[in-house]
């Protein structure tokens, strides 16, 4: 064995830009392969995640009017509605909203989350990990006062806001009274919580909701509850204009979205290990017919057929190992760099990639194995050649 | 002891439609430790009785003994497997692999026969210094001179122990002073008991040689002994 690599090596040096030409193919194919499988994992770990904190005992009610449905949106005697419906304890009606700000003198679009003040710290704190950093959460009676998220505090505006400062939304001044520890996700911490009716009030928004947080008697009983939802908002509501969602189903949304993505790299996996194949294949076949006459050699000096056969299947298993390499080191590149940007733009853990062992292994050993399927047709004609014949080229 | 033995041996090339006969009848007896120069004008079928006798090809027609072994109806396996155990070739163009040092080729027939690594760097280092190239083993072939080069064949040739030394114009691409060194080497192999058989149209080479076999047109015209 440790022959058939000398000889491998030397004649894989021997003819650099070939060989490099050769790789080509099976390192985007591995590349492929590492970088979805990584993003892959990390995509369904930080949903199962999102799906721990959700809780499994809620269903998600939200008005799509906004997002392209047609029809009414949702409002207050829908919330009515539902809340009287067997098997839900209890419905908490969601505003969320972008408004007009001024702080400091500098205005800026914020994005505002209005909910009833006496369930906001239920709600989120246990729902999606907010967690107080200064001041304290809205509660019961906290009108015209705001707990804030990170990044508002941090960076939103010029100036660091602080618990006691106000905020002027549509000419109301808004006390700051509580500042959100980082969430690790951008969006939750780019925004502000207030109370429900409050904010419709100074935003003229009715009795209109965006969205319910509808939370059970029973878990077990989330499929058929969320059943009768729908078909209590059917009565008077497009069906495009809302959609109900267990947590399973949100979560099951998600990663059904992922599939898409993997269904594409996958296919660009796919076609690139043939292409490399191929390319190998083709490289060896080459590599066989301008070493004819050192195969004649070869048999001249008592090579027999398995012996060509091994070296020139080696040699292509090589070609694949060196190609999944590269393609391993490179899909670990991306997939850092997924990880890095991921964690620039929606926060830190909010999506962790990661290239294991397992599947460097898998990714090496698959490759070697293409090499090696490339590389035995080559081999066998290698290995049939006429010795007399050989020599004479 | 007869060592080689041709019966009625027939070579025959079809290339597409026409058929070539290259050698025509040819009966030879050749016994262990003789020393046999093949001589003849280009074309006469030289090279392609070698390899006949080197267990590379097969006849179209006729027997040829090695060591009593009938092998014109061998697989190429059992084929490949003799000629590893029996004969040492040696090229007129040294065919020697060129991405190899000089003591990568000559470890090169142990590594087919299975030899371990250890013992196949011992002997081919001691066969390069029999050769006087033992200040040369991890010279890669191209930065060898012609007579050299050579000298890495017949260490390779010799690698296995074969009973048979086939060199088909050793000499051909070498100066007249390498070409004698060539000779002497040749020589004192047929001294220490080896068969030699070589082709040469070096009338100084081919009168070191007992015999003499000169072929014409495919069939054997003259075998004369010294
Ligand atoms: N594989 C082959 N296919 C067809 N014809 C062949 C083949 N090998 C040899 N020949 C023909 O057989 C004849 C004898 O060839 P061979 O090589 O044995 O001659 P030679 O005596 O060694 O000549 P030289 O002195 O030039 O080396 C030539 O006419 C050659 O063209
Ligand atoms: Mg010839």
């Amino acid at each position: 064995m440790i022959e058939y690599l000398e000889l491998t090596i030397k004649n894989l040096t021997y003819r650099k830009m070939r060989t490099f030409l050769t790789l080509l193919g099976i390192v985007i194919g591995i590349t492929a392969i590492v970088a979805l499988v990584s993003i892959g994992a990390g995509m369904t770990k930080s949903v199962n995640a999102q799906f721990d904190r959700l809780g499994a005992d809620k269903i998600f009610v939200a008005s799509m009017v906004a997002g392209g449905g047609s029809g009414e949106g949702l409002r207050d005697k829908d919330l009515r509605r539902i809340e009287k419906l067997p098997g839900v304890k209890a419905v908490i009606p969601v505003v969320t909203l972008i408004a007009g700000s001024e702080f400091k003198g500098e205005e800026k679009a914020l994005p505002i989350t209005g909910v009833p003040a006496k369930e906001a710290e239920k709600v989120f704190s246990d729902a999606q990990a907010f967690r107080i950093l200064n001041g304290r959460w809205i509660v019961s009676g906290d009108r015209k006062k705001a707990t804030i998220g990170y990044n508002i505090y941090n960076d939103f505006y010029r100036v660091k806001v602080s618990v006691g400062d106000k905020i002027e939304i549509q000419g109301n001044e808004i006390e700051v009274i509580g500042i959100f520890a980082d969430t690790g996700d951008n969006n939750q911490n780019s925004r502000i919580f207030m109370d429900f009716d409050y904010l419709r009030e100074i935003m003229n928004k009715g009795d209109e909701i965006t969205s319910m947080v509808v939370r059970l008697d029973d878990v077990s009983k989330a499929e058929a509850v969320s059943i009768r939802i729908k078909e209590a908002l059917e009565k008077n509501h497009d069906t495009s204009s809302f959609v109900v969602l267990t947590s399973e189903q949100l979560v099951k949304q998600i990663t059904d979205s992922f599939k898409v993505i993997q269904v594409v790299f996958g296919g660009i996996a796919a076609v690139s290990l043939i292409v490399g194949g191929v390319g190998i294949a083709n490289t060896m076949i080459m590599n066989v017919l301008e070493r004819t006459k050192e195969i004649g050699i070869m048999k001249a000096t008592g090579a027999r057929g398995s012996h060509i056969l091994k070296m020139i299947v080696v040699e292509s298993g090589i070609i694949g190992l060196i190609g999944g390499s590269i393609g391993i080191v490179i899909g670990y590149l991306i997939s850092l760099g997924i990880n890095i940007a991921a964690e620039r733009f929606l926060g830190a853990n909010v999506l962790t990639t990661a290239v294991t062992p397992a599947l460097a292994g898998f990714a090496l050993s698959f490759s070697f194995v293409v090499g090696i399927i490339s590389g035995v047709y080559p081999a066998y004609r290698a290995s049939k050649l006429d010795p007399v014949v050989a020599l004479r080229s | 002891m007869t060592l080689l033995k041709l019966e009625n041996v027939y070579k025959t090339y079809h290339m597409g439609k026409v058929s070539v006969p290259v050698l025509k009848n040819i009966n030879l007896e050749i016994k262990k430790g003789e020393y046999v120069s093949i001589m003849g004008p280009s074309g006469s079928g030289k090279s392609t009785m070698m390899n006949l006798i080197g267990a590379l090809d097969r006849p179209s027609k006729g027997r040829i003994l090695l060591n009593g072994t009938d092998i014109s109806k061998l697989s190429d396996d059992r084929l490949a497997t003799l000629r590893q155990k029996m004969v040492g070739f040696v090229f007129q163009q040294f065919n020697l692999i060129p991405r190899l040092t000089t003591l990568e080729n000559v470890e090169l027939p142990m590594w087919f026969a299975g030899l371990p690594k250890r013992a196949r760097a011992k002997r081919a280092r001691d066969l390069l210094i029999q050769v006087g190239l033992g200040d040369r083993l991890t010279h890669k072939s191209t930065e060898l001179s012609g007579g050299q080069m050579q000298r890495v064949a017949i260490a390779r040739a010799l690698a296995n122990k074969p009973e048979i030394i086939l060199a088909d114009e050793p000499t051909g691409n070498l100066d007249s002073k390498s070409g004698a060194e060539i000779a002497r080497m040749l020589d004192r192999l047929n001294d220490e008991g080896k068969t030699i058989i070589i082709v040469t149209h070096d009338p100084t080479l081919a009168k070191i040689a007992r015999r003499i076999i000169s072929l014409k047109d495919g069939e054997i015209v003259d075998d004369r002994i010294s």
